[in-house]
């Protein structure tokens, strides 16, 4: 090494040198990172459960009852509506998804709610996203249902051919999908359209919701208007707006998603506690360096930078550590019926507020600086 | 060999606290410092001697005068600009070394190398250089803490000459030293001054330092007292380099 980066080198040198404190700073943040990173990929996961059933159609437009809120609580539709819709211009294809809770009763006696899911499987619209066993053809028979297998044992499912009862109709299971998560934790159940109308009580000349394509050119919204126009008394929606809406009436309405960011907050404010805490312990400790750095010349912004670069390296530990163990938990949540997220996107947000975190942290010691006085060294 | 001037202070005051706790540590001091000469302050303890050095060095704005470093009034100046001044021209050695524990002893000398933003490629030789000039050639990758009194002084020089000061401000040099390695440093610091022309200015209470001193300095109670040059046989001829 010919020379030294005189901040940076320092900034380590502080840290190594008292392992003990360092250690415990970076477990405080690896703490606070994963205490975020937990709380964020959940609320990232519960959100995308809410608006699942719309993602993974490749509907435009959703035609729902006047008043809907959210896709599981939902009213009733004419089926007739379908014939009047596919009249309008623009829509090539209108096909009905039937979603309705129901009580499951399982081989044991107790019973679950569930959340009944009829879809056509000739089309495919609204059918289960990640079949793990069994068919989709296999739901052509009366009693067929789909569940998930995160749920098979809440559901009293050991295997493919087990019966059970959904509103005291006989239902018989075919297949198991894996990984199809709900925010009510009412497991989905999906069927054909017409067993589903069967198992919710539902007159067969009713549904919920139609999914509407578009041809090919044709305006989404010009489409959506004319069909609002022709139908009157229902809602028409783009289907990224009904799923926008149905992760803020879970997430923002019902106080789940503010649960969750209050403790994804809390965490940041620990993750600054203890960093702050930690920085100003070490920087009180070398005050006489500090002030020597002043009196030979330092500006301010050169011991400034040799505080920033040590909540950096705090930062860069913790985020790695605490990565990591988020990373687990990730893992760990596949195979329970609690989703923990975490994108792309959100490991970079994580890595930001990991930053900001220990940038606040030396804030304090950055201030302490600011005010030392040089002639203590003669003392 | 003496120079120009260097430090000029014209009726400097320091006054500590305010109204019936004020202390008046100097009053009202006229004073020079050449460059090339090596000047010895001395007096007891509560003289004033280490606050004329703070003001010396760009580190205490004085109360009341006029203080100049190299034709620079220093009334005015916030404590970034004085920051400047003091990476500038000045150069410091204290009592206690006041090294980097965590810097081996080359690294402690590049710090300052780092501050005057010499290019990190030269960093390493340049420090180099100067611990090798003074006798520490071989202790360059020692820490602080394995390294004796004398040697983290010289250490310590190192780190001040590093930034080619045209002041060096040194206080209490030789107290924590043996008596051999006390004379070391007096000789490195006066050699400073007579060869590389150096303003040095060293307050002491030893009295082994007064032999190397080209101009004798006395406080008493905040007063300067004493100014006199004491005769001294010529320097020995300069070794080759």
């Amino acid at each position: 090494m010919d020379g030294i980066a005189g901040t940076s080198l320092l900034a380590w040198r502080n840290l190594a040198h008292d392992r003990a404190r360092f250690a415990a700073t970076i477990i405080g943040v690896v703490f606070a990172v994963m205490l975020m990173g937990v709380q964020l990929g959940l609320l990232v996961g519960f959100t995308r459960t809410t608006s699942g059933l719309v993602d993974h159609t490749d509907a435009d437009l959703w035609i729902t009852p006047a008043g809907t809120t959210n896709l599981d609580i939902a009213g009733r539709l004419e089926l007739r509506r379908r014939h009047e819709a596919l009249g309008v211009p623009g829509v090539a294809r209108v096909d009905p998804l039937m979603m309705q809770f129901g009580f499951w009763t399982r081989p044991d006696g107790g019973s679950e709610s569930v959340g009944i899911v009829g879809f056509d499987p000739a089309t495919g619209q609204g059918a289960p996203w990640s079949l793990a066993e069994g068919a989709i053809a296999d739901l052509q028979q009366d009693d067929a249902v789909v569940i998930d297998r995160l749920y098979a044992g809440k559901l009293g499912v050991r295997a493919i051919g087990d019966t059970v009862e959904i509103n005291r109709r006989r239902a018989r299971v075919v297949g198991f999908t894996q990984g199809i998560r709900t925010f009510t934790q009412s497991p989905y159940v999906f069927t054909h359209h017409r067993n589903a109308l069967r198992l919710a009580g539902f007159p067969d000349t009713q549904t919920t919701y139609l999914l509407v394509r578009t041809t090919a050119g044709a305006d989404a919204e010009v489409v959506r208007r004319a069909l609002k126009q022709r139908l009157g008394a229902v809602d028409v929606w783009h289907a990224r707006d009904l799923a926008r809406q149905a992760q803020t009436y879970w997430m923002i309405t019902t106080g789940a998603g503010s649960a969750l960011l209050l403790a994804a907050s809390l965490g940041l404010i620990v993750g600054i506690v203890i960093v702050g805490q930690t920085l100003y312990a070490t920087t009180m400790d070398r005050l006489p360096e500090y002030a020597t750095l002043r009196a030979i010349g330092a500006p301010n912004a050169y011991l400034n930078r040799v505080i920033l670069k040590q909540a950096a390296i705090s930062a860069v530990f913790g985020y790695t550590g605490g990565m990591a163990a988020v990373l687990a938990v990730v893992a760990l949540s596949s195979r329970t019926n609690v989703a923990v997220a975490m994108p792309p996107w959100l490991a970079l947000l994580l890595a930001i507020l990991t930053i900001l975190m220990c940038a606040l942290g030396a804030v304090v010691s950055v201030r302490r600086l600011i005010r030392i006085d040089p002639t203590t060294v003669f003392q | 060999m003496s120079g120009g001037h260097v430090v000029r202070l014209a009726g400097a005051r320091v006054v500590y606290g305010h109204g019936a706790t004020a202390f008046e540590a100097l009053r009202g001091i006229d004073l020079t410092i050449r460059a090339g000469e090596l000047t010895l302050l001395l007096g007891p303890s509560g003289s004033g001697k280490t606050t004329l050095l703070q003001v010396m060095g760009c580190l205490l704005r004085p109360t009341g005068g006029e203080v100049e470093l190299f034709g620079q009034a220093l009334a005015g100046r916030g404590p970034e600009a004085l920051a400047q001044l003091r990476l500038r021209h000045v150069g410091f050695v204290f009592q206690h070394y006041n090294l980097f524990p965590t810097l081996r002893a080359w690294e402690n000398v590049a710090i300052a190398l780092d501050l005057k933003q010499v290019p990190r490629a030269r960093q390493r030789a340049v420090a180099g250089d100067l611990l090798e000039r003074l006798g520490l050639g071989d202790r360059q990758a020692h820490f602080p803490a394995e390294l004796s009194g004398g040697q983290k002084q010289r250490v310590a020089i190192a780190r001040a000459l590093a930034g080619r000061p045209e002041l060096l401000l040194a206080d209490e040099p030789t107290a924590a030293l043996d008596g051999r390695t006390g004379q070391e440093v007096a000789g490195v610091l006066h050699a400073l001054a007579h060869q590389d022309g150096c303003a040095v200015v060293v307050v002491s209470h030893d009295p082994r330092m007064e032999r190397f001193g080209d101009r004798i300095l006395h406080l008493e109670d905040g007063h300067l007292k004493d100014d006199r040059r004491p005769p001294r046989p010529p320097d020995p001829p300069l070794s080759p380099p």
